[in-house]
């Protein structure tokens, strides 16, 4: 329950008894994912904020940098007038300016729910949209990013964690999220002319791409065809007026030939009559159907959801299903669910800090209040693992070595006690502990009983 | 490049500068690491290279003219960033070095490859092992009578530099530093002692974070200067906020201070990563320099000390050209920079060659004339008398760089 999800609830407890033992419980929440998947998702209406249509959010991320412009103006008056006094400066701040923070607040919150609350998000489907986020992720630590980021994680992944592979890869690639997270959008055919001075080519989205979204650092590929395949992707970039935010711009396209991973593409491509973004969908291809994308994304999925360092025959074992299925991720999930590893009492994983988070406001049945929210947030940033903002395109790790450090065990034990404070026991939990542990939780005192349940050692693994 | 594999060879020579007045056995260092690749050429130009403008038309700095629009001339050859003002004082007094073509003899250019080579100090290596800073606490402070940490970091959960055997004090970023939380109230830190009180790997771990929790949030809270006090609540009546980076490395430097058996620090920095739109003497790279003069600038109040010495490092280089979108890819060489009494600084050290297209990296970016660990190797060595042995134990398969031999004083 705690790899399938974030973790038992009483409820959740029931339904494993019910269905007649764990594996067919864990196969059974494969079919429920995916039908969730093809589902809208369901934020609650105030946090709508960062689930509009693409149009609308680039128009209000338009309009705030425009209130911005106008307060520095205002801010810094022609020399000879009087400057503003602060106070007025800081009263009755214009609503426009808070447009990109309140998104991704909304959307942090959305996840938070989503984590713990099995009634509104199906738990495998949370999992598995946490995954691939991760795998493909972007951080709304970049300004221009941050007002697509949970526009991104709802559209551009959740639907596709038990689709194809490639599909996801490409809702990626095209979604504005991304394109200005790796600044893709900028990129174009070297010496375009553009805004009175040349423009040309930036490598950071072909780079990363092959590094970790598909083949792998040792995937085989190298400087040169880090530098063709950004040329192949000239012309990607974003449009504001577009329902998918997405447009191939032909005129900032490089029509010349290149060659990536050995294969033509361009002009001297046979199939040149389908050049310009057919090149890019192409390369999408060849790389998403990689037998080392097989092997990284089995790597990647068998690290997090059976053990830091898997078996390497459970690992082929997916990889193999990978390219056998061309990339169905619901094939893959279902094998990895009925692998012998996947079972193996032996395999341990430590829970992330957001696993942490998760598992204990679901255990107490979801955020009991806004103050909950935010302090789970505030944890999740202290504990290095901040909500949509993990800095880097590598995603964060999910190992025990990197998450069981010292200083931040501590700060779970603080986020335990505060939520135990406020909300209702878990004591449901107390029969999944070791005896020693009860008796300790028993000894205390009543009133920290219920945080020290979510702060107890036998709560840190999944 | 260095042969690999190539030990330190310490046989007789010109070394024995070396072993001299072993007096400073209180050597301290502090490795501030910038993730995400920072552009030397930015920070330490060198603006007499006729192919540095060409190269970077938009992003150059421009030649110094002794205006702080332009970059601060250091010698005839080499000048620094605008933003680093603050720190030129320090190129005045000797006490300021770079090293400006070093780098991995691996070349690769995956940031996290990169990194993690680096702070394994085995480049080109996968495996599992632990950061070089840890076996370096192996080594200082005489024999492990207690289990203390000698080295401390601040920011980071779990930096691959820090990882290994020794124990070692990590400290939250910026003011949650100062907070001893749930451990603060005697009853609730006594129960969750209790509830920690196995003799598993996490209950340790618990129970370490948990003293080392303590005495940090003791040592800073008694410790904040009122300047930082007063910017932190004035901050939004328009005085400019203390960085993050800068906050974390006054912690740093705090619990240094107090705690004489930390002798070994880390502090990293993100947003390095400049691949659009870095600037020039203003802007986002010149932001980031700014914050990064600040932290420099508030660790080296407190390491100030003969034997002190602060090493700034990034994982590479950046491209020489600018990209198409008016900032810099993926390189390979970069600037080392070494701050101490004890550095022969106001001066750079090492093999430069230019900017020349045919003295670059695949024509691209700057070659890494010294491995990183022979820059490393000359720093260690005096600082911490550190025998061949001990050297190799801490940075394994490097050589003894001799064109770099003077990169540090005679005691």
């Amino acid at each position: 329950m705690s790899r399938l999800g974030y973790g038992p609830t009483p409820s959740r407890v029931a339904e494993v008894r019910q269905a007649g033992g764990a594996r067919a419980w864990a196969l059974a929440q494969v079919d429920a994912a995916a039908a969730a998947s093809a589902q809208p998702p369901r934020p609650a209406p105030e946090l709508a904020a960062f689930d509009q249509p693409l149009p609308e959010i680039f128009a209000r991320f338009r309009a705030e940098r425009e209130a911005r412009r106008e307060r520095r103006d205002a801010g810094n008056p022609p020399a000879g007038t009087a400057p503003m006094p602060p106070a007025a400066a800081s009263a009755d701040p214009d609503p426009r300016l808070s447009y990109s923070k309140d998104s991704i607040q909304a959307a942090a919150a959305w996840r938070l729910s989503a984590c713990s609350r099995p009634d509104l998000e199906q738990p495998l489907l949370a999992r598995l949209t946490e995954f691939w986020f991760n795998h493909l992720n972007v951080s709304a630590d970049k300004g221009s990013v941050r007002p697509f980021a949970g526009h991104y994680l709802l559209h551009a992944i959740r639907p596709h964690v038990l689709g194809r592979f490639e599909d996801m890869l490409r809702a990626s690639a095209r979604h504005p999220a991304m394109l200005y997270y790796l600044d893709q959008a900028q990129s174009v055919a070297e010496s375009t002319p553009r805004g009175g001075q040349a423009r040309g080519l930036n490598e950071n989205y072909a780079r990363e791409l092959m590094e970790l979204h598909t083949l792998g650092v040792q995937g085989g590929y190298t400087q040169s065809d880090v530098r063709e395949l950004a040329r192949v992707l000239t012309g990607w970039t974003v449009a504001p007026d577009q329902p998918g935010g997405f447009r191939f711009a032909p005129r900032l396209h490089d029509a010349g030939s290149k060659t990536v991973l050995g294969q033509p593409f361009g002009p001297t491509d046979p199939r040149d009559a389908r050049a310009g973004q057919y090149e890019g969908l192409a390369a999408l291809h060849l790389l998403a159907t990689h037998p080392a994308t097989a092997r990284r994304v089995a790597l990647r999925l068998a690290q997090w959801f059976v053990a830091d360092a898997p078996p390497p025959a459970l690992v082929n074992h997916l990889a193999s299903t990978f390219q056998a299925t061309q990339g169905d991720l619901r094939a893959v999930t279902r094998a990895l669910l009925q692998s012998p590893e996947f079972w193996a009492p032996a395999h341990a994983l430590f829970k992330t800090p957001m696993d942490f988070a998760c598992s204990a406001l679901a255990a107490l049945g979801g955020p009991p209040d806004e103050p909950a929210l935010r302090q789970a947030t505030g944890f999740l940033a202290a504990a290095g693992q901040p909500l949509l903002r993990w800095p880097t395109p590598d995603g964060y790790k999910t190992d025990a070595a990197t998450w069981m450090a010292p200083d931040a065990l501590t700060r779970r034990a603080d986020l335990a006690l505060t939520l135990g404070r406020r909300a209702p026991a878990a004591d449901f939990l107390l029969p999944f502990y070791r005896p020693a542990t009860r008796a300790r939780i028993a000894a205390a005192a009543p009133g920290l009983q219920p945080g020290l349940v979510l702060a107890s050692p036998d709560f840190m693994g999944k | 490049m260095l042969a690999a594999g190539a030990c330190l060879a310490l046989g007789a020579g010109p070394r024995a500068w070396a072993q001299a007045a072993p007096t400073a056995t209180d050597g301290r260092l502090v490795v501030v690491f910038l993730r995400g690749a920072l552009d030397s050429l930015s920070a330490f130009v060198p603006y007499a290279d006729p192919h540095y403008a060409r190269l970077r038309p938009s992003i150059a700095i421009a030649p110094p003219d002794g205006t702080a629009a332009t970059a601060l001339r250091l010698d005839d050859r080499f000048a620094l960033h605008p933003a680093l003002a603050a720190l030129q004082p320090w190129w005045q007094a000797g006490q300021l070095a770079f090293v400006p073509a070093a780098g991995s003899p691996d070349g690769t250019r995956s940031h996290f490859d990169a990194q993690y080579q680096w702070e394994t100090a085995r480049p080109g290596q996968r495996a599992d092992a632990p950061g070089w800073l840890n076996r370096l606490a192996a080594q200082v402070g005489g024999q492990p009578v207690d289990a203390r940490p000698r080295v401390v970091g601040v920011g980071e959960a779990s930096p691959r530099l820090l990882a290994g055997a020794q124990p070692v004090q990590l400290v939250a970023h910026g003011q949650a530093a100062r907070r001893a939380g749930s451990l603060e109230p005697a009853r609730q830190r006594e129960a969750l002692m209790a509830l920690y009180g196995g003799d598993d790997a996490l209950s340790a771990a618990f129970r370490q974070g948990a003293v080392a929790r303590l005495a940090s949030a003791r040592d800073l809270a008694s410790d904040m200067p009122p300047d930082v006090a007063r910017e932190m609540q004035s901050a939004s009546n328009g005085a400019a906020p203390v960085s993050l980076l800068e906050q974390d490395a006054r912690n740093l430097a705090t619990l240094m201070r107090k705690d004489r058996r930390l002798r070994l620090g880390f502090l990293s920095a993100g947003g390095w990563d400049t691949h659009v739109n870095q600037g020039a003497a203003t802007g986002a790279l010149a932001g980031s320099l700014q914050r990064l003069a600040g932290a420099l600038l508030a660790l080296r109040h407190d390491f100030g000390e003969p034997g002190d010495v602060i090493v700034v490092a990034s994982e590479f280089g950046r491209t020489a050209a600018e990209n198409g979108t008016r900032g810099t890819d993926h390189g390979h060489g970069n600037a080392i920079w070494l701050i101490g009494d004890r550095v022969a600084g106001g001066r750079w050290h090492g093999r430069w060659t230019g900017l020349a297209p045919a003295d670059l990296n695949e024509q691209r970016d700057l070659p890494a004339h010294h491995d990183f660990r022979a820059v490393l190797a000359q720093v260690l060595r005096p600082t911490f008398q550190l025998t061949d042995s001990a050297l190799q134990d801490v940075l394994p398969g490097a050589a003894w760089d001799r064109r770099l031999d003077g990169l540090m004083r005679r005691a």
